[in-house]
């Protein structure tokens, strides 16, 4: 699903982000992703998606080299990959539902689909009742769960997260860190950043250490205290006339979302 | 996403945007509607004066002036030898008697001036009625006219028409040049406003990006804008022209009005004044993104 061949990258100013990078991490697989900070996390998480590009080696996800792909395409890899940041990045002048439909909305799907689709997103996070709300009436740990929810609107092949929880406390990280384990038995690759160490020890899982650029570890950790996590509900849900209207109890059931892809 | 799709899309977003930041978008429409209002001024003030010329053209004559001594057979024989000249459509000869009494007609209040002469106060002359368009050997034709011993002058109508002419297309220029330094003005204006409406919405654009938008889609919004300010600025302007036409076309009694106010822009000519207004506003969107990286 993604593998990274001798991966560097050296910035203008000459400073060396990463070097010699090499990993291959299947599909569906939870990988943490650990060093201290400017180790290269970051950089590495935005070569997955583009934002940044190698100085030398490759990289493929689910089999295109993003190093060499057309700038034109770039949008097409992106949508296969959500990404959430310890910023949550949502626009505070939207509703919680336009900061989600972001990509239905690109896609051409209608305002109809946009709310099922944004629906079916929050309900994963537990956020459904919130359709209409702004991200500054919400909490922390509620805007992270939205900034999820954006990311998982269209179920990416691939969910990438840069220190999620680094703005949250130890309740709602857990509860964050919980919601990424529900997305990934689901199917969804996921690398996480983190320098949490402790959480790494706690859940297990694979972890890539990075240190000074270079791959420094990489190993599947046993963890000591796994969260217990709900098996993923089927997608069998009985399909209502219309879509729920913002504000609808969680526990109303929605169609599943529409094939709707665009023809761009 | 469908084409048409992303163009209700696209002219929703600039819609609010402009509602948004209704202030600096007032400005680019008024900036626009500015330039665009002076170029139809211009283009009304020419176009209308161009027509007078025309209609004065189709009522111009020469005068040729004789000396007091001429006979009326004389005057007979010049009328009808003026009348054989090509392009001559009429020629009507006035004695010295004749031209008194239309003096006294025409100006009663002053008609005792003409009284108690010994001889007509006033020269006989012909009046020579002209084909619109010049056929060549014309001011020859003229010239020999001024030559003969019976004529004292030559009164042609079309010296001050030449002139009136060169004023025509010196208005045209100086509207031309005026219009497009205003245009440009507005063009700046409209890339600033863009700019900075893409600027308040940097974190925005960053995340349509992320989630996988294409260049067109993140743009597309701003050209609408850009070209929606336009298109605001071109109807204004067409509206404040026809407004200002009606209150001359009102007052068409002035010799002013009269001659500006005739007619107002051709349905046509005002279609390109929008779509002028239209194309600015696109072009300072364009302009405004064209380097940006957003």
């Amino acid at each position: 699903m993604i593998q990274f061949f001798h991966v560097s990258k050296r910035y203008p100013s000459g400073q060396m982000a990463l070097e010699e990078v090499t990993f291959h991490v299947p599909r569906g697989q939870f990988v943490f992703l650990t060093g201290a900070s400017g180790a290269g996390k970051t950089t590495l998480l935005r070569m997955i998606f583009r934002e940044e590009v190698p100085s030398s080696g490759q990289i493929l996800v689910n089999g295109r080299n993003v190093s060499s792909i057309p700038a034109g395409k770039i949008p097409y890899l992106r949508r296969t990959i959500g990404v959430v940041f310890q910023d949550f990045r949502l626009i505070a002048r939207k509703t919680v539902f336009e900061n989600v439909s972001y990509l239905p909305r690109i896609l051409g799907v209608d305002t109809q689909g946009q709310k099922r689709l944004a629906y079916l997103a929050l309900r994963r996070v537990g956020l459904a009742h919130r359709l209409n709300a702004f991200p500054p009436e919400l909490s922390g740990g509620e805007q992270q769960r939205v900034a999820i929810a954006r990311a998982l609107i269209n179920d990416p092949d691939i969910l990438i997260a840069d220190e999620p929880t680094g703005n949250l406390d130890p309740d709602l990280s857990r509860e964050i860190l919980r919601l990424f384990l529900e997305v990934n038995l689901r199917g969804t690759t996921v690398i996480l950043a983190t320098h949490d160490r402790e959480t790494i020890q706690r859940v297990g899982r694979r972890v890539l250490t990075l240190d000074h650029g270079r791959l420094a570890g990489d190993q599947e950790l046993v963890g000591t205290d796994p969260p217990v996590l709900e098996p993923p509900a089927e997608a069998e849900i009985p399909e209502p006339a219309e879509a729920p209207s913002p504000g609808a109890a969680e526990e109303d059931s929605v169609p599943p979302p529409p094939p709707e892809e665009a023809a761009e | 996403m469908k084409f048409l799709q992303a163009l209700r899309y696209f002219f929703r977003e600039a819609a609010v945007n402009l509602l948004r930041g209704w202030k600096v978008s007032l400005l680019a429409v008024l900036t626009i509607a500015v330039s665009l209002f002076i170029g139809g001024a211009f283009l009304l003030v020419s176009g209308n004066l161009a027509a007078s010329v025309e209609r004065w053209r189709g009522e111009m004559r020469v005068v040729v002036y004789l000396r007091p001594d001429t006979s009326e057979a004389d005057l007979r024989r010049l009328a009808a030898e003026a009348a054989r000249a090509p392009g001559v459509v009429s020629v009507e000869p006035v004695t010295a008697a004749d031209a008194r009494r239309r003096f006294q007609e025409i100006s009663p209040g002053v008609a005792e001036l003409m009284a108690g002469w010994q001889e007509e106060p006033l020269p006989a002359s012909l009046e020579i009625g002209l084909e619109t368009r010049t056929p060549a050997g014309r001011a020859a034709w003229l010239d020999g006219w001024r030559r003969r011993p019976e004529v004292t002058l030559v009164d042609d109508d079309r010296e001050w028409l030449g002139q009136l002419e060169t004023a025509v297309a010196v208005v045209r220029a100086v509207g031309l040049a005026l219009v497009g330094g205003l245009l440009a003005a507005a063009i700046f204006t409209i890339a600033s406003v863009i700019r900075l409406t893409a600027y308040l919405h940097h974190e925005e654009i960053g995340i349509m990006r992320l989630v996988g938008a294409t260049e067109f889609f993140i743009r597309g919004p701003f050209y609408a804008e850009g070209l929606l300010q336009g298109l605001l600025g071109g109807l204004l302007a067409s509206g404040a022209l026809f407004a200002v036409y009606q209150a001359l076309h009102a007052r068409r009694s002035s010799l002013f009005a009269s001659i500006l106010a005739l007619d107002f822009l051709s349905p046509k000519q005002i279609a390109v004044l929008v779509l002028l207004g239209a194309a600015a506003g696109l072009f300072g969107a364009v302009a405004s993104l064209r380097r940006e990286s957003l």
